[in-house]
C-alpha cells in the first residue's frame, strides 16, 4: 500500500486536478471503420460503419476553440482503426502546427514501412500498438489469420524508432494468460519498453463470450504476474489504468488509480460529439462540434465526471475503499448506472 | 495560476513526475519530447526552377522529407544542438542529375525554413 502520507497528498492532488480539470489528452474517434473484427471490440466496429468518418476540417475547427492548449495537450487519434485513413499525415501535421502534441492507437495491421516514415515526419510523438497474445491467441481474439505477423512487423518498426514514445497493451483473456512470461520475452526481444496489461469489459461484442473474462483467480493471477515482473526493472509493465484494485495498487503501477475521464481526458467522436473517453457510455454526451464550442463544454459541463458522488451506490455504497476508487473506471457505468459494470477490487 | 502551483506542489509531495504523466486508459503514452520542424524548397542553382525527388534528410534515424512538385519538403525531426541534414538526388533518372550536399550543419531553432539550390551535375 502507499503510505498513509503519500495517500493523503494524493487525494488532494486529485481534489486539485479535478477542480482545475485541465484538457490535456483529447480523443478523436476519426473512423469507426475497422479492418479486423476483434471478439473483443467495445465499439461493436465493422468494415462499413454507420458514419463516415469526420472531415479533417471539422475536427480542426473544433480544436481551433481551444484558446489556451494545455503544455502537454496531445491529441489520440482512435478508431475504429485510424489507419484506414489516408490523410492522418495532414492532420497530424495541423496539430503540430498549433503547437499541440499527437498520437495514435492502432491494430497495426496496417503499419507497414512506409507509413511508419510518413506518420514519424508528420510528427507522430506517441504510439500504442496492440498485441493479444502470442501467434495463436493474437490471431483467436482478432478473428484473422495472419493478424500476428502482421503486428510482429508494426512491432519492430515501432519500437526501434528514436522518437516514438512507444507502448504495447494487451487484453488479457482466458487463453492467453498462460502465455504472459513468453509475451514478455517476447517484447523484450523486440526492443519493447514499456507494456500495459488490460481486462476486457463487457461491452460491446465482448458481452457475450465468457472465455474473454477471467474469474476472479485469474486475474488475480495476472496482477501477481505484473507484480513479479515489475521487480525486474528491465521494461516498464504494468495493468492499465482501468480500474483501482485494493491492496496491489502500489505494485502494479506508479501511481495510485486516478480516473481522469472529463478530468483531463476529452474526446470528439465520430458524430462530432462531445464526451471523456470513447469507451465510455454515450448517454454521459455532453455537447456536439457541429452545435458547440468544445472549450466552452469542457469547461462548464462534465459535472457528472468531476463529481463522482453519484457513483456512490449499488455495489459501491458500502465500500469501504470508496473513497480510493471513486466508482472505478468511468467506463464501467453502462446502461441503467445502478452500479459498476465490473468491480476489480471486489475481484480480489 | 495558484491552484496550478498547489497542484505540483501536492504531486510532488505524493508521487513526483509520474502524477503528471499520465495516459489514458485506452489511449497511447504522453508525449514531452522536443522537435524541430524543417521545410523548404529546393531549386535549381542554374535555372531556378523547383526539383522533384530530392530527399533532404536530418542525421536521426528515420527523419527526412522528399520534395514535391513544387520542390517543397517538410518533416519533423527531434531537436539536437546541432542538427546535421543531408541533401540527395534519390532520382537522378527523372529530372535530370544534381550533386549531392551532405554537410549542412545548423543549430536549429524550433522550426526552419531553408531555401536550397544544387548544381547540377
Amino acid at each position: 500500500m502507499f503510505s498513509p502520507l503519500k495517500r493523503m497528498a494524493f487525494h488532494k492532488f486529485r481534489r486539485a486536478e479535478t477542480r482545475l480539470h485541465e484538457l490535456n489528452y483529447l480523443f478523436w474517434e476519426c473512423t469507426t471503420r475497422c479492418n479486423l473484427n476483434c471478439l473483443h471490440c467495445g465499439s461493436d466496429c465493422h468494415v462499413d460503419a454507420a458514419h463516415p468518418d469526420m472531415p479533417v476540417e471539422d475536427f480542426l475547427r473544433a480544436l481551433d476553440t481551444i484558446d489556451k492548449p494545455a503544455r502537454n495537450f496531445i491529441v489520440a487519434l482512435t478508431g475504429g482503426e485510424p489507419l484506414l485513413r489516408k490523410d492522418l499525415e495532414t492532420v497530424g501535421m495541423e496539430i503540430r502546427k498549433r503547437g499541440m502534441r499527437w498520437g495514435m492507437v492502432s491494430n497495426g495491421h496496417l503499419y507497414d514501412r512506409k507509413r511508419h516514415l510518413s506518420l514519424l515526419n508528420a510528427g507522430m510523438g506517441a504510439l500504442t500498438l496492440s498485441l493479444d497474445g502470442m501467434e495463436e491467441s493474437h490471431d483467436w481474439l482478432r478473428n484473422r489469420p495472419g493478424s500476428y505477423a502482421r503486428i510482429d512487423q508494426a512491432i519492430g518498426l515501432a519500437a526501434n524508432s528514436e522518437r516514438l514514445n512507444f507502448d504495447v497493451v494487451t487484453c488479457i483473456h482466458q487463453r492467453n494468460l498462460e502465455e504472459l512470461p513468453f509475451i514478455y520475452n517476447y517484447l523484450q526481444n523486440k526492443g519493447v519498453k514499456a507494456w500495459r496489461l488490460f481486462t476486457i469489459i463487457p461491452i460491446g461484442r465482448a458481452k457475450v463470450n465468457p472465455e474473454l473474462h477471467l474469474s476472479d483467480n485469474e486475474f488475480r493471477a495476472m496482477l501477481d504476474f505484473i507484480t513479479e515482473y515489475r521487480k525486474k526493472g528491465d521494461m516498464d509493465v504494468k495493468f492499465s489504468c482501468e480500474g483501482y484494485v485494493g491492496s496491489y495498487e502500489s505494485k502494479v503501477r506508479d501511481t495510485p488509480f486516478f480516473c481522469r475521464a472529463g478530468i483531463n481526458i476529452g474526446s470528439i467522436l465520430i458524430d462530432g460529439s462531445i464526451s471523456a473517453c470513447p469507451n465510455i457510455d454515450r448517454s454521459f454526451i455532453q455537447g456536439n462540434i457541429y452545435k458547440d464550442n468544445l472549450q466552452q463544454i469542457w469547461q462548464d459541463k462534465f459535472k457528472a465526471f468531476r463529481d463522482r458522488r453519484w457513483t456512490h451506490k449499488g455495489e459501491c455504497s458500502d465500500c469501504k475503499e470508496y473513497k480510493e476508487c471513486q466508482g472505478n473506471g468511468f467506463h464501467n457505468w453502462h446502461g441503467d448506472k445502478d452500479s459498476p459494470l465490473v468491480c476489480h477490487k471486489g475481484k480480489l | 495560476m495558484k491552484r496550478k502551483q498547489i497542484k505540483t506542489l501536492l504531486g510532488g509531495i505524493s508521487f513526483t513526475t509520474a502524477l503528471f504523466v499520465f495516459q489514458a486508459c485506452y489511449g497511447m503514452p504522453q508525449d514531452m519530447q522536443d522537435d524541430v520542424f524543417i521545410q523548404g524548397k529546393v531549386v535549381s542553382q542554374s535555372t531556378n526552377l523547383p526539383i522533384e525527388g530530392i530527399k533532404v534528410e536530418s542525421d536521426i534515424y528515420e527523419h527526412y522529407g522528399v520534395t514535391d512538385e513544387q520542390g517543397e519538403f517538410a518533416f519533423y525531426t527531434p531537436w539536437v544542438e546541432s542538427l546535421r541534414l543531408t541533401i540527395e538526388d534519390t532520382d537522378p533518372e527523372s529530372a535530370g542529375s544534381y550533386v549531392s550536399k551532405d554537410t549542412v550543419l545548423i543549430t536549429p531553432e524550433h522550426e526552419l525554413f531553408l531555401n536550397i539550390a544544387l548544381e547540377e551535375n
